[in-house]
């Protein structure tokens, strides 16, 4: 059984999320500020953390920055809309995913999913996301059964991406692992390349998403 | 004035004036000593010139002062010092306290307006600074006021959604089997909008949306705009045209979704169910986006053109549950985006939204 830490200062929303995961068969510890939320974490050992980013006193980011020092549990951030900014940080700084309030209980439990699948120890070198197949070991991507003639960048590109499938990559993120040690600021690029490797997937069921100020999320059916 | 450096310029009326003012006051102090004369003698007169150019210097400028310096010299000479009515000067001491005077009267006049020049250039810098310290006071009041009416506008806007939240949090746990459910649903959904729209024209109002351009596809845009608007697009085909052709633009994606999302929601509350939604999206020349978005509903009444990107402004026979807001928030986004919106009902029926927005663009 999963046990989820909810971080959250409104009680309401503590008690609808304790009621969600708890039909889910999760087993649910909550704290109502940041230092309760990371003594909880550190006594309770949680298998996944729900933070919302606007705690009063000590803030969401501030206590995900403490959290990462000697935890890294999944957490998903809960958070409003217009905090762009702070999201990209906050994801910067080792959150998996956000959901945006109000979200659907669908959603919300799908990326809770999507986040603790996340991290075992590869043993093989294929990466797979649906009809998505990556090969690391021979460089090669195919669709269902078809192979995909990619270049090396957007062959990196589609690699970042498909470990993080289902989860949002930060545009940053995405830099920093495909042009390592690049400085210039390379949105353009990164741009160019999406839209290549959108081009070769097609509309065979895997799709690049993109959310608007925040990065891309490779969505599978 | 006396500065060669710089560009020579026409003599100011107030320097005319003290040049005319020092000549009648060295003509006034010239007769006074002529007349006290036989009581006195010449070096009185001298030491009356030199008096009147001194006081002369703490008012004005260097020009006159130096010119009632000169003058005054010549006038010493020409009236007090024997012979008199010549310039010709005989006794050799004569000729020293001649020179002297001559000396003295201009030192003393440049002296003098040197200290009253470099008092005032002194004074300028002071309220210079003062002025300075005043305006940088101000931009921090403005600067001050500008945060907390976003503290203010952060903390409203939490307080009014989070109700909102829990309660459709807590209606998708119950479902929406139950009509009741259902129609609780639909109203928080009202709420909801209603309540993101007085917040965002309150943003537009107060200049708080500063646009942040990035690269990004069109396609993009359209799904920002249209996925939180599914339920409502529901019963209306959407049409993309001109989007693949597009290249990559720098823009700012979510203001301009949004700007569009309130277009696509009017269009949907207008329009029958079931009529198609067009969205047009081409290159003019001049890197301009135009973005032109199509209904097949009863178009606009007559003279509304215009007001519907007013506040509150609805069209008669608007459904129930719009805030008359959603087109002005259309507006003031794609203004602060130094773009524009504007609307015309189409020749074969249906409203027609013309986008327009300066955008950079690259091929792919």
């Amino acid at each position: 059984m999963s046990k989820a830490l909810i971080i959250d200062d409104e009680q309401q929303m503590r008690r609808l999320l304790r009621m969600l995961l708890e039909s889910r068969g999760y087993e649910v510890c909550e704290a109502d500020e940041g230092q309760r939320g990371l003594q909880e974490a550190a006594f309770h050992r949680p298998d996944v953390v729900l933070l919302d980013l606007g705690l009063p006193g000590l803030g969401g980011l501030e206590v995900l920055k403490r959290l990462r020092e000697w935890s890294d549990v999944p957490v998903l951030i809960l958070s409003v809309r217009d905090q762009e900014a702070t999201k990209v940080q906050a994801l910067e700084i080792g959150a998996d995913d956000y959901v945006t309030k109000p979200f659907g209980s669908a959603e919300l439990l799908a990326r809770l999913d999507v986040i603790q699948r996340r991290r075992g120890p590869r043993h093989t070198p294929e990466i797979i996301a649906g009809a998505l197949k990556v090969d690391l070991l021979h460089h090669e991507a195919q669709i269902g059964d078809e192979a995909l003639k990619l270049t090396p960048t957007e062959f990196a590109l589609l690699k970042v991406l498909t470990e993080h499938a289902g989860r949002i990559v930060t545009q940053n993120q995405i830099v920093k692992q495909v042009w390592p040690g690049q400085s210039s600021d390379p949105s353009e690029g990164l741009r160019v390349h999406i839209n290549h490797l959108r081009k070769k997937l097609g509309d065979r069921g895997v799709r690049i998403v993109n959310e608007p100020g925040i990065g891309y999320r490779l969505e599978t059916e | 004035m006396n500065d060669p450096s710089k560009p020579r310029q026409t003599v100011p009326v107030h320097v005319v004036g003290q040049f005319s003012w020092g000549l009648t006051i060295l003509f006034v102090l010239a007769s006074l000593c002529w007349v006290l004369l036989p009581y006195t003698g010449s070096t009185f007169s001298a030491l009356v010139f030199l008096l009147a150019i001194v006081l002369a210097g703490t008012r004005w400028n260097r020009g006159p002062v130096l010119a009632m310096g000169v003058v005054s010299a010549l006038v010493w000479n020409f009236i007090f010092i024997p012979p008199r009515f010549t310039f010709h000067i005989e006794k050799p001491e004569d000729m020293v306290m001649f020179a002297m005077f001559f000396v003295v009267a201009l030192s003393m006049g440049h002296l003098i307006t040197k200290l009253r020049e470099r008092e005032s250039a002194l004074e300028r810098t002071h309220r210079e600074q003062e002025q300075l310290q005043e305006a940088k006071h101000h931009a921090e009041l403005a600067a001050e006021a500008e945060r907390l009416h976003r503290t203010l506008l952060d903390s409203v806007s939490h307080e009014l959604k989070t109700p909102i939240t829990i309660i459709r949090t807590a209606l998708d746990g119950l479902g929406t089997a139950n009509p009741f459910a259902a129609e609780i649903d639909t109203a928080t959904r009202r709420l909801q909008r209603i309540v993101e729209n007085f917040l965002e024209i309150t943003r537009v109002e107060s200049d708080a949306v500063k646009p942040a351009p990035d690269w990004c596809e069109f396609l993009d845009v359209i799904h920002a705009a249209t996925s939180p608007l599914q339920r409502e697009l529901l019963p209306h085909p959407l049409r993309i045209i001109g989007a693949e052709n597009l290249p990559l633009l720098k823009l700012d994606s979510r203001l301009l979704s949004q700007a569009l999302a309130n277009v696509l929601h009017n269009a949907t509350q207008h329009a029958q169910a079931g009529s198609e939604i067009e969205i047009h999206a081409a290159l003019t020349k001049e890197d301009t986006l135009e973005i032109r978005v199509r209904d097949h509903g009863p178009g606009l009444p007559p003279e509304m053109e215009e007001r519907v990107f007013e506040k509150f402004a609805r069209a008669p026979g608007s459904p129930a549950g719009g805030t008359g807001l959603g087109l002005a928030i259309s507006r003031g986004l794609m203004r602060a985006m130094k773009g524009d919106i504007s609307v015309r009902n189409h020749p074969e029926g249906g409203a027609e939204f013309r986008f327009s927005l300066p955008v950079k663009t690259r091929q792919p």
